[in-house]
């Protein structure tokens, strides 16, 4: 402002008298000190002209509040709808994760565990060793394959996801879409290998020694007989269970007693009282109930898992036995190792054990003199828990609360903002409580029903999988939460860890009291609770963005400069 | 804003702190508004209004463990934004870097009151925000701050980086900046009209 800034010589002499602007605008907004305010308001009581300049700059300050604050534009759409991107952003960005996750397993899986599985294979030890017994040939599981489709399918998913990403901004967004989806009904369109199904229910169920069964078989009944040949698995449920026909696959049964006279060219996986093996089984057996007889003309070319009672070989067994229960009686040949943790091991003069024996019982092993053994047997006497007690539970003690306190570590540094919600979660006791009682009941069981219904055997095991880390996580969160009402809240990742560790061995220390279990039980439902409400909060649904309309009047603390008129 | 609308506003933050995805969206409806409006009022164009406001958010959602929940959340929030828009100024060099030099220099006038004062009677709000588009990035970065978002000349000496001392110097020589852009539009109209 020309005028203001050169002002003529009269107001010039006027000026010196006067109060400045600086002062003017300064005694407005109150940054004055006491003295001098009151030497400027003494002023301004005498003199027009200062009373005049006063009034013209709060008024020029009226008018900035007034123009800035004034709406004159509606909220851009994009910025009301963001944040719903925001939401799904994030969901994009799980997803990704997620698929990149699972396509490292799978990479993990084809680079290093098939490859050691080949040559395992070539080795010999393919399919009876025990380690790939237990892990990779479904023996134990079969829906290791199942799995691994699933990472297949899953990282198919991750590349059809970005795909969509991609083509989202460049064409339009339902024909996007039913670009991916066509692809995705093409992906699962691609025939299954055929492999036919058939069902056979009855007082007597059976498939006649004429028959021959192209694919897998279900068989219930009171009686369930295999005389037939089956060119798949047979799944059988009954009292009694005999196979005395040719089966390709594996025979997976529940029942009294199952009876292999015939011969099964893959596994056998059993839950019941005996199996008795008089015939042939190409590969392992994996047995839940009381006793496993093979017969001296029998043989089991694999390896035998059980828990249960008894194991009584007299046929041949082609490789190892892992037993836990009470007793193992060998009077055949072990073409690999015996480990035992029972109460009795007894080797006949008949016996031959080309492997080492390891036996953990109460009672020392009866070998037979004219028993033929690679190595003497390596006893270990079972120690009651009673005299274990001591220094040696301490010592576990402390390894069991190192461990909780690495994987809670592990949890907070990789999920900061997880963990600080859980544990946030955590401080609404009665609900977590209420519902960690319910989701470990809840899940558990629903985990076991599926896993045990061979057709969410996935689901099942990956529930499973979820439940036990959350389960494990709960301590950890609970910790955290115990630090924080000693040492006080912390927004940070490292001071929340502390907290943690202390919380942990506060809790590690009240489970080695009396009726410490419950401490301990109580400790998981409250975790897993505020877990699961973590979890729910996060995956709660975004609340809809309205149209942006704001009230003109109240967008913000409105305001006026401080001091004003009113202080002149 | 109220006691009650404090405590409010302190409610659903501490539920969006928790992971709350509809306090969340609560904060935002309530804020975004007001922010946007700042962004444009600090900010040379729309669009960098409109980016500036989603990645001030952005930032709030990353940063709102730091809040400090005994402070009101609307200054925080202010504080986030003007340090944001500040940096964005800066980033793009269009500062007025010449106003550090001379922010000891202002005389010490006493302008004609009545000359003052009738300028400001005929400014109606839109010549104003038209003519503080005409204002370099600072000045008009010390009105906002000020007069907008009601910030104290610490908060203000804070986000643009100069000694609290100045920030009357600033302020008062952003006023006369404006005054200059408002007797340009002034000018400009009466031609205009003639």
């Amino acid at each position: 402002m020309s005028s203001m800034s050169s002002p003529p010589n009269d107001h010039e002499r006027e000026a010196q008298e006067h109060l400045d602007e600086m002062t003017c605008m300064l005694y407005l907004e109150r940054q004055l000190e006491r003295t001098r305010a009151l030497g400027v308001s003494a002023h301004t009581q005498s003199c027009d002209a200062c009373r005049t300049l006063l009034r013209a700059i709060e008024r020029e300050s009226r008018l900035l509040t007034r123009a800035m604050l004034e709406e004159e534009e509606p909220l851009p759409a994009r910025i009301a709808a963001f944040q719903e991107r925001v939401h799904r952003s994030m969901q994009w960005i799980w997803m990704v994760v997620f698929g990149l996750a699972a396509t490292a397993v799978y990479a993990m899986y084809t680079g290093y565990i098939e490859p050691w599985e080949q040559r395992l294979e070539t080795a010999g030890l393919g399919g009876t060793n025990l380690v790939s017994l237990l892990i990779f040939q479904s023996a134990f599981w079969k829906g290791w394959q199942s799995m691994i489709s699933l990472v297949e399918l899953l990282a198919l998913l991750t590349a059809a996801g970005l795909a969509m990403m991609f083509l989202r901004r460049r064409i339009r967004r339902g024909a996007a879409l039913a670009l991916v989806l066509t692809g995705f009904c093409a992906a699962f369109a691609v025939p299954p290998p055929a492999a036919a199904t058939e069902v056979r229910k009855g007082q007597t169920a059976e498939i006649r020694k004429d028959e021959s069964i192209q694919g897998n078989v279900f068989l219930s009944g009171e009686h369930v007989e295999v005389e037939g040949d089956v060119d798949g698995d047979v799944y059988a449920a009954g009292k009694d269970i005999e196979i005395d026909g040719h089966v390709t696959g594996d025979v997976i049964s529940a029942g009294r007693t199952v009876w292999i006279r015939g011969q099964v060219d893959g596994n056998v996986r059993s839950v019941g009282n005996t199996v008795n093996v008089i015939g042939k089984v190409g590969k392992n057996m994996t047995y839940f109930g009381d006793t496993i007889r093979i017969d001296e003309k029998g043989a089991v070319g694999g390896s035998i898992i059980m828990f249960g009672s008894d194991v009584n070989i007299e046929g041949r067994l082609g490789h190892d036995v892992l037993f836990m229960g009470d007793r193992v009686i060998v009077n055949g040949t072990v073409g690999g190792s015996i480990d035992e943790k029972g109460a009795n091991l007894a080797i006949g003069s008949k016996a031959q054990i080309d492997g080492p024996v390891r036996f953990e019982g109460e009672n020392e092993p009866a070998v037979s003199s004219g028993a033929k053994l690679a190595s003497p047997v390596r006893f270990t006497k079972h120690v009651h828990k009673k005299e274990e007690f001591g220094q040696t539970s301490a010592f576990w003690a402390c390894v069991l609360a190192a461990a909780f306190v690495v994987y809670g570590m592990m949890l907070f540094l990789l999920m900061p903002g997880f963990a600080k919600e859980a544990t946030h979660s955590a401080e609404n006791i009665g609900a977590s409580l209420g519902l960690g009682l319910l989701v470990f009941f809840g899940v558990l069981i629903g985990a076991v029903l599926a896993m045990i219904t061979m057709i969410g055997l996935f689901a099942g095991f990956s529930t499973l999988f979820v439940w036990i880390i959350a389960v494990y996580a709960a301590q950890p969160v609970v910790g955290a939460l115990l630090g924080q009402w000693i040492l006080g809240r912390t927004n940070e990742t490292w001071p929340l860890i502390g907290r943690m560790i202390l919380g942990i061995v506060l809790i590690r220390v009240a489970t080695l009291l009396p009726l410490g279990w419950v401490i301990k039980l109580g400790v998981i439902f409250w975790g897993l609770g505020a877990i699961s409400l973590a979890v729910y909060r996060r995956f709660q649904p975004p609340a809809p963005v309205q149209a942006p309309y704001v009230s003109p009047s109240a967008p913000l603390t409105p305001l006026t400069p401080a001091g004003g008129a009113a202080a002149v | 804003m109220n006691v009650a609308e404090t405590r409010d506003s302190g409610a659903i933050v501490g539920r969006a702190r928790a992971g709350d995805a509809e306090a969340w969206g609560d904060l935002y409806r309530e804020y975004a508004p007001a922010i946007f409006r700042f962004c444009r009022r600090a900010l040379p164009t729309r669009e960098d209004a409109e980016d500036a406001t989603m990645e001030i958010f952005m930032k709030i959602r990353d940063k709102l463990d730091q809040y400090d929940a005994t402070r009101p959340f609307s200054s925080w929030l202010y504080k986030v934004a003007a340090n944001h828009c500040w940096d964005m100024l800066r980033r793009r060099k269009i500062r007025q870097d010449k106003e550090t030099d001379d922010l000891e220099t202002l005389p010490l006038e006493h302008p004609d009151p009545n000359q003052l004062d009738q300028l400001i009677e005929k400014r109606t709000s839109e010549e104003v925000r038209k003519a503080l588009d005409k204002l370099g990035s600072r000045a008009r970065m010390a009105l906002v701050l000020r007069y907008y978002s009601d910030m104290s000349y610490d908060e203000i000496a804070d986000s643009l980086g100069v000694r609290r001392a100045f920030v009357g110097v600033v302020l008062l020589r952003a006023r006369h900046e404006l005054r200059q852009a408002l007797e340009g539009t002034g000018a400009m109209a009466a031609g205009g009209a003639r």
